[in-house]
C-alpha cells in the first residue's frame, strides 16, 4: 500500500478541500483500517504534538491511538499543563513546539480560526481538531466514512443535521463533506440555534421536527451544549427535548432503514433517547472506531507529504 | 513677518461652497487679504490642491508620551501626513480624563508632543465605567470639545438620558458609538454570511440600531444635539434620515473603513479587519455611501484605533478591535466617493474638515480671511504605495497595508507652520 500523492499541507478545514482530496483521505483510511496493525509503521521516527487547549476525550484519544499505530511519538498536551495557562500565547507555545522538533501539531481549541493562525506561524502541518464553533474536519470526514460504509454513495442522498447547529463546528464541517459529496444537507433544530441565515450556505433550514425527518437517509444528532449558550438561545433542556428530542414515538417518523449519526458525548434523554441511540439503526459506535483508521489517513497524508526535513 | 503665497493651486472652500483655482496668502497664524500681504515667499503649488485642514472626530491612542504603542507624538504625526491639522482624542487613556486635573495633565502632554491640534473629549461616565456621571462642567471648564465614553457606550439607559440633558446645559458636544452590549458583548463580528461560515459573529445589527433610536429619541424628547460615532448597520442610516427629516438634532459620522470595506474581508481571520462596529455587508456600505451624499451622514471621522501588533497577532475572537485609518483616510474616501455621480471636492472636504468643526464647535473647514491658517495641500496625480511599516503611525493595524493611491497629501500647515514637508520647491 502507498500513501498517494497529498498537496495540502495542513488540514484546516473541509471547506477548502476538493472533492478529491476527501476521496483520497477516505480511501486511505480504508486501506489502513484493513491492514494489521504491525505493518503500519508509516511514521516511525515522527513526532505528532497533540495540542489540546480545550477538552475532548474521543478526539484526543483517537488521534494518540492513530499515531501510536502508525508508530510515531505522541506528546499530547491539554491546557492545564501547558504554559499558556502562564500567559504564554499560542504563537509563542506553537514556535516552542516546533522548536523542540514536531513533525506535526493537531489542534484543539476554541479560538475560530486558530490553526490557520498556528499555520502561518511555523513551518510543520497543523491539524485542525476542533476550532470554536468553525471547522471540526476529521469529525466529518469519519462521519462520511462511517455513512459510506453503511449507504453508499451518497450522491443525491438527504441528510438531516438536527440541534445546535449555531454553535457547531461538526454541523459546518459535515455540511460541507456531506455537500460536497452530493448530499442534500437540511439543517434542524430551533430557529436560535439554526437561523435562517444559514441558508447562505446552501443549505436546507428548517424548524420542524417531522418535516425534517421524513425523508431522511441518515439523522445527524448534535449534543446540546447547555454550557455554553446562555438561558436565550433557548428555554430549557426539557423544552428542547419535548420539541427537537428524539424518542421512540418520534422514529415513525423516520424511514425504516434510518442511519443514526451522533458525534458524541451524547446527552441520552435530551436530543436523543437511549432506545434509538443504542438502536441498529445508530453508528454511533462505529464512528468511533472510524475515527482512529481516517485520522490515520489524516496524519500520514500531512506528515508525509510536507518535505520539511 | 513673512506672508507665504501659495501660488497657482486649486483651492476648495467648503465654508463658501468654492473650488477654484486662485492664490492663498498666510501670516503668522492666520489667512490674510492679498492686499495686506508684505513681504511675500511665493510658493509654488501650480496643479496642487489645497484645502483647509482636515478634522477627526474619533481617534484613539495607547500612550500620551512614550510607551511602545501610539502616542500624542507618533498619532500627530501620521495625522499630519493624512492631511489633518486637528483630531478629537478619546477618552479611553490612561491615566482617564474624568476629572479637570487629569484634562490639564493631558494637555501638557499634547503641548510638549503635538505636532498639529489635539482636542480632548471628557469622559461621559466616571471611568468611562458607564455608572456614575462624570463632572461634565468641570470637564468644559478644563477644555474638552465634547464628552463621550468612546470606543464603549454607557449601557444604563437612564445615564444616557441624563448625561445628554446635563451636558446641553453647557452647551457641551455628546458623542455616542452606539453599541448595545446586552446583543454583542462578546461579538466579535458582524452577524453576516462570511462570520456564519466561520464561527464568529455576536455583532448584529440590532445592537447599533436600538442604541441610534436612543441617541435619536433622547434628542428629539429634549431638543438637543447628539452626535453618533461610527454608524455602520443600514438601519441606521433609515433612522437618521427619518429623525433628520423630522427636525431632530442628530449628527453622525462613519468611518472610511465602513465606506470601503465588507465583512468578506475577514474571511481569513486577518485581524486587522477587525473592528468596533464589524466591517457589515454590501447593502451598509451602499446605504452609507448614499447617507454621506444625501447628506443624512454629516462627516467621515477616521475611527483611527491602533494595536500593538503582538495584541493583534492572536486567535481572532481574543484579538483587540482597532485599526488604524489616518494617513490613508484620505485617500480612502477619496477613492471610493469619487465614484458616485453626485461627488464633489466641496463636499468631501464638508465631510472631512467643515462639518466635523461645526460639530465640535471649533473654527475650521474654511480658508477665508482671518480664519487660522490650517491648509492642506494634495497633489492630485502623486502615486504612491502605502505601507504601514514605514508609515508614521507605530501601529501597523491597518486594513489598507500595500494599497495603491493616487493621489497625495504633500504639505500640512498648522496654525501656519508646516509639520509635514513633501518635496515642495521653495521661491523666496
Amino acid at each position: 500500500m502507498g500513501i498517494p500523492k497529498w498537496k495540502p499541507k495542513n488540514l484546516l478545514g473541509i471547506e477548502s478541500l476538493s472533492k478529491i482530496e476527501i476521496r483520497k483521505i477516505l480511501t486511505l483510511a480504508k486501506e489502513l483500517k484493513c491492514t494489521p496493525d504491525k505493518n503500519q509503521s508509516y511514521l516511525a521516527g515522527k513526532r505528532i504534538v497533540n495540542l489540546f487547549m480545550e477538552p475532548s476525550t474521543r478526539t484526543r484519544i483517537a488521534f494518540e491511538l492513530a499515531a501510536k499505530t502508525l508508530h510515531a511519538d505522541v506528546i499530547s498536551i491539554a491546557e492545564k499543563s501547558s504554559s499558556l495557562t502562564k500567559g504564554e500565547t499560542l504563537r509563542d507555545t506553537a514556535l516552542n513546539i516546533q522548536a523542540l522538533g514536531a513533525d506535526a501539531i493537531v489542534l484543539r481549541h476554541s479560538s475560530p480560526g486558530s490553526p490557520l493562525l498556528l499555520s502561518r506561524i511555523i513551518d510543520v502541518p497543523v491539524i485542525n481538531a476542533g476550532d470554536g464553533a468553525h471547522e471540526h474536519p476529521s469529525q466529518a470526514l469519519l462521519d462520511l466514512y462511517t455513512l459510506e460504509e453503511k449507504i453508499g454513495s451518497l450522491e443525491g442522498k438527504k441528510i438531516t443535521i438536527l440541534g445546535d447547529i449555531l454553535f457547531s463546528r461538526v454541523a459546518r464541517s459535515n455540511f460541507w463533506a456531506l455537500s460536497k459529496m452530493g448530499a442534500k444537507v437540511t439543517l434542524a433544530g430551533p430557529s436560535t440555534l439554526v437561523p435562517k441565515s444559514f441558508e447562505t450556505m446552501g443549505a436546507i433550514v428548517s424548524h420542524d421536527l417531522k418535516e425534517s425527518l421524513a425523508d431522511a437517509d441518515a439523522v445527524m444528532l448534535l449534543r446540546i451544549q447547555h454550557e455554553r449558550q446562555s438561558s436565550s438561545h433557548f428555554p430549557s433542556l426539557e423544552e428542547y427535548t419535548r420539541i427537537f428530542g428524539l424518542n421512540k414515538y418520534r422514529s415513525k417518523w423516520l424511514k425504516k432503514d434510518v442511519v443514526i449519526l451522533h458525534p458524541g458525548p451524547i446527552n441520552r434523554g435530551v436530543e436523543i433517547d437511549s432506545e434509538l441511540a443504542d438502536s441498529a439503526n445508530s453508528v454511533i459506535l462505529d464512528q468511533v472506531t472510524n475515527g482512529v483508521a481516517v485520522r490515520m489517513a489524516i496524519l500520514c497524508l500531512c506528515t508525509l507529504s510536507h518535505k520539511n526535513k | 513677518m513673512k506672508t507665504i503665497c501659495l501660488k497657482g493651486a486649486r483651492i476648495i472652500d467648503p465654508s463658501i461652497e468654492s473650488d477654484e483655482k486662485r492664490d492663498i496668502y498666510f501670516r503668522d497664524n492666520k489667512i490674510i487679504s492679498p492686499r495686506d500681504a508684505k513681504n511675500i515667499e511665493y510658493i509654488d503649488v501650480t496643479g496642487k490642491i489645497i484645502f483647509p485642514g482636515l478634522v477627526d472626530l474619533r481617534c484613539h491612542i495607547n500612550d500620551l508620551s512614550g510607551g511602545n504603542g501610539e502616542n500624542i507624538f507618533s498619532v500627530t504625526r501620521a495625522a499630519a501626513a493624512g492631511g489633518y491639522s486637528t483630531v478629537v482624542l478619546m477618552p479611553n487613556l490612561n491615566p482617564i480624563p474624568d476629572n479637570p486635573a487629569t484634562i490639564q495633565f493631558i494637555k501638557d502632554q499634547i503641548k510638549k508632543d503635538a505636532c498639529i491640534n489635539v482636542k480632548l473629549t471628557g469622559c461621559l461616565t466616571k471611568g468611562s465605567n458607564g455608572k456614575v456621571l462624570a463632572p461634565l462642567g468641570s470637564l468644559k471648564n478644563a477644555g474638552v470639545v465634547a464628552i463621550t465614553d468612546s470606543p464603549l457606550s454607557p449601557q444604563n439607559n437612564q445615564i444616557f438620558c441624563k448625561a445628554v440633558e446635563y451636558a446641553s446645559m453647557f452647551d457641551l458636544p455628546v458623542i455616542d458609538l452606539p453599541r448595545d452590549l446586552s446583543l454583542s458583548k462578546e461579538g466579535n463580528a458582524h452577524d453576516g454570511p462570511t462570520a456564519l461560515k466561520m464561527g464568529l459573529g455576536g455583532y448584529p445589527r440590532i445592537a447599533e440600531e436600538l442604541f441610534v433610536q436612543r441617541a435619536i429619541s433622547t434628542s428629539r424628547s429634549l431638543g438637543t444635539k447628539v452626535h453618533l460615532s461610527s454608524i455602520s448597520s443600514h438601519g441606521s442610516v433609515d433612522m437618521i434620515k427619518d429623525a433628520k427629516h423630522k427636525g431632530v438634532m442628530i449628527t453622525a459620522d462613519v468611518s472610511p473603513q465602513h465606506l470601503a470595506l465588507t465583512e468578506t474581508k475577514i474571511s481569513n481571520y486577518d485581524t486587522n479587519f477587525k473592528t468596533t462596529p464589524p466591517l457589515r455587508e454590501e447593502e451598509d456600505k451602499k446605504y452609507l455611501i448614499e447617507g454621506l451624499i444625501d447628506g443624512t451622514i454629516d462627516c467621515i471621522a477616521s475611527a483611527h484605533e491602533p494595536v500593538k501588533e503582538y495584541e493583534k497577532n492572536v486567535e481572532y475572537d481574543l484579538a483587540p478591535s482597532g485599526v488604524t485609518s489616518l494617513e490613508t483616510a484620505f485617500n480612502i474616501s477619496l477613492k471610493v466617493l469619487s465614484k458616485h455621480p453626485k461627488f464633489t471636492w466641496i463636499n468631501l472636504l464638508k465631510f472631512m474638515s467643515l462639518r466635523p468643526s461645526e460639530i465640535i464647535k471649533i473654527q475650521g473647514g474654511s480658508l477665508q480671511v482671518d480664519n487660522i491658517a490650517n491648509i492642506t495641500i494634495f497633489d492630485p496625480l502623486k502615486k504612491w504605495n502605502f505601507i504601514s511599516s514605514t508609515g508614521k503611525s507605530r501601529a501597523f493595524n491597518t486594513p489598507f497595508n500595500n494599497s495603491q493611491f493616487t493621489g497625495k497629501v504633500i504639505k500640512t500647515y498648522v496654525n501656519g507652520v508646516v509639520t509635514q514637508n513633501d518635496k515642495i520647491k521653495q521661491n523666496n
